[in-house]
């Protein structure tokens, strides 16, 4: 084997530009400062009890080396009490300690890790609405689960584990100086050897590692998808390519782990020269040293078997620096939620009144590229409003701005006079609902899904807001009442349930104003039927901007607003746009028959 | 196998009667790596036991003044150490390779399972668990099999080296080969406890990531309505429940380290009071008793491996019981397949033109009939079905394509029985497109890499299901996709509007161009404009074949050659979309949703309506009241749109 090249495929590589930012190096180091600050003390008991350990550890080869010293030199007595005085307390304290060292450290790590991920949600649940809607939550959602899994090994180890190896060492070689000070040089020897091979595999390892991880998550998340779309690759006849696309990221996977065993088999004799020279060294040039009397054959004993503990410490560090490396880049992927301005918002900004009101607004995605030009309206309170319009067109867009989740880049958006997107979040919410196809049943009881919305609501409050929505039937039927738990894992609710919790909690939250981005299109329009009637009695006296893809969500309203190609095209009621004889009145006699 | 020459070609037929038959066929089936690592590993362990004899070796010579013994020395050290190394990287490559092997053989055999199961997988309960072995399980049981023969190396050397130090120094040797199997297996009762608790903290961190990614999934809702102290209050109990269980476990973990200190510990103190002993005596040499301390030193490192043995066990024989247990799961529907054809075919029912559709060999044609329901599909026509319940039209939809879960009378195709078609031909023959079809990751060019006729290009399809500016939306997302084709899509699609989905999805449908084509609810997520050309392009690419959809929307059921009412199970009527409107009032019920005054009668008051259990399949007989609406208040354009 002359060496393997990386494979050609990295599975790590980013298919689509990362949504969200990544924190920079400076944001990373400052978060790892403030992270050590944090847990100073714990650092330093750690380091402490583990010095307590290791110096225990070299008594056994001290006493060694004075009994090898004694019968060498034909001592009559051999001093067997210092061996019950010195080497059993000795080995008790060592006992002690590394039992403290491995609990400490467990204990630091854990620590730190759950200060990340619990720092991680707070900065999530902080983050403006409309970058959510823009960045979607996937990203965020890889960040919590993988990141934070590649983290905790980093954390919960590498960290206390790395930290233990280096202060071991350093005191091992410290023991071996004072043993034999003469023997110091010797251990350098070896030096160069570590120096050129660590260079050599720690600049390949930990990107190497993290495809290797990808590659290997591809291949789980191949089958996942083939298990969920069973119904899908069986009408389409789909078995034989989920199976090859299963085997051909195995393929991908297996040429990473045979690049990075690569990268260990040159690694490996390395480490293991290393050894050899340090060893190899200490008893040559200290047993030249022994024949020439510059020390004794006791402190060679010594050295040497404290050169053999270092094995150990060694053998923890290159073992643990590679998944540091690693967590680096999670790190920073974590870390990067915090270069996102939190969502400023004037605070003292609340509106006066309930008028919605859009006057010229440009918005768009992209730069240079508009999606809505020029558009102007007024929703008096208590009206009903459907946008109409093919896809594309812009309507989401525009119920987006009215519900404050985005600002306009030109023109003004306002409620009650104040501009939707100078408020803060909360203050929006208090007024403004948008409510889309997202109905996401929270893992938890029935009550902590409702109580969301209102955080001091009475049981007798959340009756009565499913009551409203026409959800206390089933919702009384549930084994535990409101304790039931419900979302994943918990009981199974239909996705009509689902809708109409998401209905309660608007009428917990009770907004004045709501955005319907066509909250039942994703259901059977069967099912949706019910749901309209919840729907119904939840918009009585509200303002409602409602995007309709059903028609019959148009004719309902009051006034229907046609968007076309990013502006207003047409705007009236049912009826006089059927009289109009505009695009609208076309659609209506095709649905209508 | 070589890891380079994966994956296998052929996985084989895994024992599946239990977890550790399970394992012991995986070991089985890779013997020449175990083999391997097993010879690497003796050399290994072997040359490692040998450094303490280099060592005590050196430190007679020098108490001996010999400068030529300890050159030998020097010269045994450099060659237990070519040894060690040589035996650590190769030992370290077989191993690893057999780990890889195993791991890539379980994960072939399950997506093996996983796609010949189909849907068949998804109405189990089993789907779920089929990831979790894939994700959790297969590394557990990679790294038992492949810890076997590191542990069969390691366990030899430690008795090798029990015999051999007898024979070195049998005075000290018999302390140490005492003391050895105490030390090898003291800490293995603590093991159960520990793995116990790593366990429990395992599903603790399950169960937080779950909480974390749950409310980051759900976060535009808590943002948007708010309750985000609640979920985070939430969060950080189940965090610091993951905290306080993972101290838990590692009170138990410092246990045994402490345990690995103290018991070696105490075998050296032994050495060295009972050595002193022998040194009186004058019985033991300097370097014997050197050559003795340090052998029990380096013992540890084999001896871990007894430990670790163990650990591997209780962790992957639960493992290996999951996935023997998925990988023994069958179809439950699984047919002979012999093509019969319906001698009880449906009296005096219509279509049994037996004909085999042309350039498929053994592929039916003609018409569709749902002896069950009564339900006719005229071949060549498109025939829009509406069904008062959604759960009822899924079932129906599911049952028209054959091999159906459930009982009942098998669907007939041209008088052939699709159940007593092979599973292939069957679905070759009719295509369901179920209510929630999923779109696989990949590029649209991936996306439309279906099994199909031919007839109907990739363009002609995504045409007709109006996908334009669904490309447009994926091609602006991705940068380095010049053709909007290759733009890729994320996982379900997710990163597409429902509509959208349903677009693509139906294109990828009529791509395939089946002899029959069901459509459940194929435009229910798309606008009212884009419905309406959807239903035009559907009509136009599908004329002259067989296509069923289920729908409620006019903008397609006014397209259908004829439209079928079904209603409790049972065909109704049968008719054109504008007929059926004005002549047939549970028809009108389920497709103008109360839209019109004169025809709905107003039901919002009635109290039986409200619990609102959408199953209940009282739909179809349940009139939409009219939503009472607010005053008209007034809105006005204020400004001209330019």
């Amino acid at each position: 084997m002359i060496g393997v090249t990386p494979p050609a495929y990295d599975p790590a590589a980013a298919t689509a530009a990362s949504t969200l930012p990544v924190g920079a190096p400076a944001t990373v180091r400052a978060y790892v400062a403030e992270l050590y600050r944090r847990h100073r003390g714990a650092f330093a008991a750690l380091i402490a009890v583990n010095t307590v350990a290791v110096v225990a550890s070299m008594v056994g080869p001290w006493l060694l080396g004075d009994l090898v010293e004694r019968v060498a030199a034909g001592a009559g007595d051999l001093r067997p009490e210092r061996v019950a005085a010195l080497f059993v307390p000795a080995l008790l304290v060592q006992a002690v300690f590394v039992r403290q060292v491995r609990l400490r450290g467990a204990m630091l790590g854990e620590r730190m890790l759950a200060d990340l991920r619990e720092d991680f949600l707070v900065r999530s649940v902080g983050l403006p609405p409309g970058v959510l809607e823009r960045a979607g939550t996937g990203d965020l959602l890889s960040r919590i689960t993988t990141d934070i899994d590649r983290l905790a090994n980093a954390m919960r180890e590498a960290v206390p584990q790395l930290a233990i190896g280096v202060m071991w060492t350093l005191l091992l070689l410290g023991g071996l100086v004072v043993t034999a000070p003469p023997l110091a040089p010797a251990v350098l020897l070896a030096l160069p050897v570590l120096i050129v091979g660590c260079r050599w595999y720690f600049r390949r390892a930990p990107s190497a590692y993290r495809s290797e991880a990808a590659g290997y998550a591809a291949v789980a998340a191949a089958l996942a998808e083939t298990v969920d779309a069973g119904h899908t690759v069986e009408a389409h006849r789909l078995s034989d390519r989920r199976v090859e696309l299963s085997e051909h990221r195995i393929r991908q996977w297996t040429a990473w782990e045979r690049y990075t065993l690569w990268l260990r088999s040159v690694l490996f004799p390395v480490v293991n020269a290393v050894h050899a020279v340090v060893l190899g060294s200490v008893l040559m040039v200290g047993g030249v040293f022994v024949l020439h009397g510059w020390i004794g054959v006791g402190q060679l004993t010594t050295a040497a078997l404290i050169a053999q503990m270092l094995v150990d410490p060694v053998n923890l560090i290159l073992r643990w620096y590679d998944e540091l490396q690693v967590a680096q880049v999670s790190l920073a992927r974590l870390v990067g939620v915090r270069d996102i301005e939190p969502d400023a918002g004037d605070a003292s900004l609340a509106p006066a009144g309930r008028e919605v009101l859009a006057k010229g607004v440009h918005f768009g995605y992209r730069e240079g590229v508009d999606v809505l030009r020029e558009v102007s309206l007024r929703v008096a309170p208590g009206t009903r409003l459907a946008l109409v319009g093919p896809s594309g067109a812009g309507k989401s867009t525009l119920g987006r701005l009215l519900a404050g989740v985005y600002g306009p880049r030109a023109g003004r958006v306002a409620l009650g006079g104040a501009e939707l997107s100078r408020m803060t979040a909360e203050q929006v919410r208090s007024h403004v609902a948008l409510v889309n196809q997202e109905h996401h049943v929270f893992v938890g009881s029935l009550r902590d899904n409702l109580l969301l919305a209102a955080v001091h609501a009475t049981d007798t409050d959340l009756w009565a807001a499913l009551g409203a929505v026409g959800a206390d039937g089933w919702a009384r039927a549930l084994d535990d009442g409101l304790e039931t738990e419900v979302g994943s894992g918990g009981v199974a609710l239909t996705p009509a349930q689902a809708q109409q919790i998401a209905l309660a909690r608007l009428v917990l939250a009770d907004p004045h104003t709501l955005v319907l981005d066509e909250a039942t299109s994703l259901l059977d329009p069967r099912a949706a039927r019910r749901l309209e009637r919840s729907l119904a009695r939840v918009l009585e006296g509200r303002t409602v901007v409602a995007i309709a893809h059903r028609l019959h969500t148009a004719h309902d309203a009051d006034v229907i607003a046609v968007v076309e190609n990013g502006r207003i095209s047409e705007l009236g009621s049912h009826d006089d746009l059927v009289a109009a004889g505009g695009p609208y009145a076309a659609l209506w006699r095709s649905w209508h028959g | 196998m070589q890891i380079q020459d994966l994956p296998y070609p052929d996985p084989g037929v895994p024992d599946t009667r239990s977890g550790p038959r399970f394992l012991w066929w995986l070991g089985r089936n890779q013997l020449d790596g175990q083999l391997r690592s097993l010879a690497w590993g003796l050399l290994h362990f072997m040359a490692v036991a040998a450094l303490p004899f280099c060592v005590g070796f050196a430190v007679q010579a020098v108490v001996d003044r010999s400068g030529g013994r300890l050159a030998l020395a020097g010269g045994l050290l450099a060659l237990c150490s070519a040894a060690t190394a040589l035996g650590d990287t190769l030992l370290h490559r077989s191993a690893v390779t057999n780990w890889i092997t195993a791991a890539a053989r379980v994960q072939q055999l399950l997506a093996r399972k996983a796609a010949h199961l189909g849907a068949a997988l998804t109405r189990r309960v089993a789907a779920g668990e089929v990831v979790a072995v894939s994700t959790g399980d297969v590394e557990k049981i990679g790294w038992f099999v492949e810890a076997a023969s590191r542990f069969t190396a390691a366990a030899l050397t430690v008795a090798a080296v029990g015999i051999g130090l007898l024979v070195y120094q049998p005075a000290l040797g018999v302390v140490v080969a005492a003391g050895l199997p105490v030390v090898a297996l003291a800490v293995l009762p603590l093991l159960p406890h520990a793995t116990r608790r790593a366990d429990a903290q395992r599903e603790k961190a399950g169960r937080a990531t779950e909480l974390a990614s749950d409310t980051v999934a759900g976060l535009r809702v808590l943002r948007g309505i708010g309750g985000e102290e609640l979920f985070l209050d939430r969060y950080r109990r189940a965090s610091q429940e993951v905290r306080r269980a993972a101290v838990r476990s590692a009170r138990m973990w410092s246990l045994i380290a402490a345990t690995q200190v103290l018991l070696p510990g105490l075998l050296l103190v032994a050495v060295v009071w009972y050595g002193i002993h022998l040194a009186r005596q004058g019985r033991i040499s300097v370097g014997e008793l050197v050559t003795v301390y340090s052998s029990v030193m380096v013992l540890n490192y084999p001896l871990w491996h007894f430990q670790e043995i163990a650990m591997a066990y209780s962790f992957s024989r639960p493992s290996a019981q999951r996935a023997a247990r998925v990988l023994s799961l069958e179809r439950a529907t699984e047919r002979s397949g012999a093509r019969v054809r319906a001698s009880d075919g449906p009296g005096g029912g219509p279509g049994d033109a037996g004909s085999t559709g042309p350039g498929t060999p053994g592929t039916p044609s003609g018409d569709l009939y749902d002896p069950a329901t009564g339900l006719l599909v005229p071949s060549g026509l498109l025939t829009a079905v509406v069904c008062g319940d959604p759960d009822a039209s899924g079932l129906l939809a599911q049952r028209l394509g054959g091999h159906a879960p459930q009982d009942g009378p098998s669907v007939l195709l041209g008088g052939v029985r699709l159940d007593e078609l092979p599973l292939d031909v069957a679905r070759t023959a009719v295509l369901v497109q179920d209510k929630d079809p999923v779109l696989l990751s990949g590029s649209v060019r991936e996306l439309l890499d279906v099994p199909a006729s031919g007839a109907v290009r990739p363009i002609e399809a995504l045409t007709a299901a109006r996908c334009d500016d669904v490309l447009d939306a994926l091609a602006q997302g991705s940068s380095d996709a010049a053709d909007p084709l290759d733009a890729r899509l994320t996982e379900r699609g997710r990163s597409l509007s429902g509509g959208q989905r349903q677009r693509l999805a139906l294109a990828r449908s009529l791509l395939t161009d089946p002899e029959v084509l069901v459509l459940d609810e194929p435009t229910s997520a798309v606008d009212a404009h884009t419905e309406a050309r959807i239903a035009e392009g559907l009509r136009h690419l599908r004329n002259g074949r067989t296509t069923v959809v289920f729908a409620s929307s006019p903008l397609l059921l006014d397209h259908a050659d004829r439209v079928v009412l079904v209603h409790e199970g049972e065909v109704v009527v049968v008719g054109a979309h504008r007929d059926l409107v004005d002549t047939e009032p549970r028809y009108r019920a389920v497709v103008t949703r109360g839209t019109d005054a004169a025809t709905a009668p107003d039901t919002a008051g009635d109290a039986s309506d409200r619990d609102g259990d959408p199953r209940d399949g009282r739909g179809a007989a349940t009139l939409k009241p009219r939503a009472e609406l607010p005053e008209l208040v007034g809105l006005e354009e204020i400004e001209e749109t330019a």
